[in-house]
């Protein structure tokens, strides 16, 4: 099983690693590789590393101890197919990472990149939206009854696109160079994880490959239904280059207009789960 | 951290998820037994891994804490 997570950590970095170079060529630039956050990870894991003089050490290295192990329980949720409950339980505990990053370093940059993380927790209330629609038709929260549901009805993306939509904007204010890149943008350096150097932002490599894989893994299973793996990796890639597009073309918002269209999302969705609630029989 | 610790480290989560893989295969623990043990083992092995072949490490240091 130790496979599953090595290939979802280096697959998710090379997806990251196509986001940018995506970004970059719709912005007329040459762009990085496609396997530089692969070596981004083999770079930063033979660096020197130590523990900054004004860190809580213990939730300085534990943070990133944390942040892999929910990371990798989550693949787990979604191959096994239970439940999608559990899986964004996981994803609401990456808050609490993020913000415990950035508060054990003692950097400003690093603390504000934290204080950001929790203000925008207004992007994971559409998960909350999506969940409860997704029950509405399917009386079950388990992955795999969903996509067995989604192989009698068809999928998702047609059955109630606006929950594939609030899903979308939900994975798109978690990748990096977007509208809602907030936490880790350029004013604060690199946001929450700016004092976590050498082994411990290779550490945050292997976080955020397998938090990308998961993430679009989950968006396939849960609106497209169940396919062969090689065509969910195939649907994976085409989801994420179309996130690319809309990071290329959109500029990153401030803090406040970021936390307020997340939140126009969410009432939009709520009166999407209401006018379910109310029709459905 | 000592070379000799984090090769403890090192070896000790190698061995749980070598045995969990194991042990699994051989149908002697359920599979959320041993996807316990290796969630909590792979992160261990993935920083004792990285400290393992780091560069020598240098002083602690203060960061930038603004003018």
């Amino acid at each position: 099983m130790i496979e599953y997570l090595v290939f979802a950590a280096v697959f998710g970095l090379l997806l990251l690693g196509l986001h940018r170079k995506v970004i970059a060529r719709v912005q007329m630039r040459p762009g990085p590789p496609v396997w530089q956050e692969i070596l981004h990870a083999l770079k930063f894991s033979f660096k020197s590393t130590w523990v900054p003089k004004t860190a809580s050490a213990t939730l300085y290295v534990g943070v990133v101890l944390v942040g892999i192990g929910i990371w990798s329980a989550a693949l787990f949720v979604v191959l096994a197919g239970e439940s999608i409950l559990i899986l964004f339980a996981i994803y609401m505990l990456h808050k609490v990472v993020e913000h415990g990053f950035g508060l054990s370093s003692g950097s400003p940059y690093g603390k504000f990149g934290g204080v950001r993380s929790v203000i925008s927790a207004a992007s994971e209330i559409p998960l909350f939206v999506t969940i409860a629609a997704i029950y509405l038709f399917t009386e079950s929260l388990l992955l795999s009854d969903i996509t067995a549901y989604q192989a009698v009805h068809g999928p998702f993306l047609l059955i109630a696109p606006p929950v594939a939509i609030a899903m979308y904007l939900v994975i798109l204010s978690k990748l990096p160079y977007g509208p809602f890149s907030i936490v880790e943008s350029k004013e604060l350096v690199s946001g929450y994880k700016t004092e976590h150097f050498g082994v411990w932002r290779a550490g945050i490599s292997v976080i955020d490959g397998l938090k990308t894989f998961v993430l679009l893994f989950a968006f396939v299973a849960l609106f497209i239904g169940a396919v062969p793996f090689w065509a969910a990796l195939v649907l994976m890639t085409i989801v994420l280059v179309s996130l690319s597009f809309v990071c290329a073309v959109s500029p990153m918002l401030s803090p406040f207009d970021s936390v307020t269209i997340q939140g126009l999302i969410t009432g939009v969705m709520l009166a999407y789960a209401g006018y379910l609630w109310w029709v459905m029989p | 951290m000592k070379r000799t610790t984090i090769t403890y480290g090192l070896a000790a989560s190698a061995i749980v998820i070598a045995a969990a893989s194991g042990l699994l295969a051989a149908a002697l623990i359920p599979l959320w037994a041993a996807e316990t043990a290796i969630v909590i083992a792979f992160p261990a092995l993935v920083i004792f891994l990285g400290l393992w072949w780091r560069a020598p490490g240098g002083e602690e240091d203060i960061p930038f804490i603004g003018y």
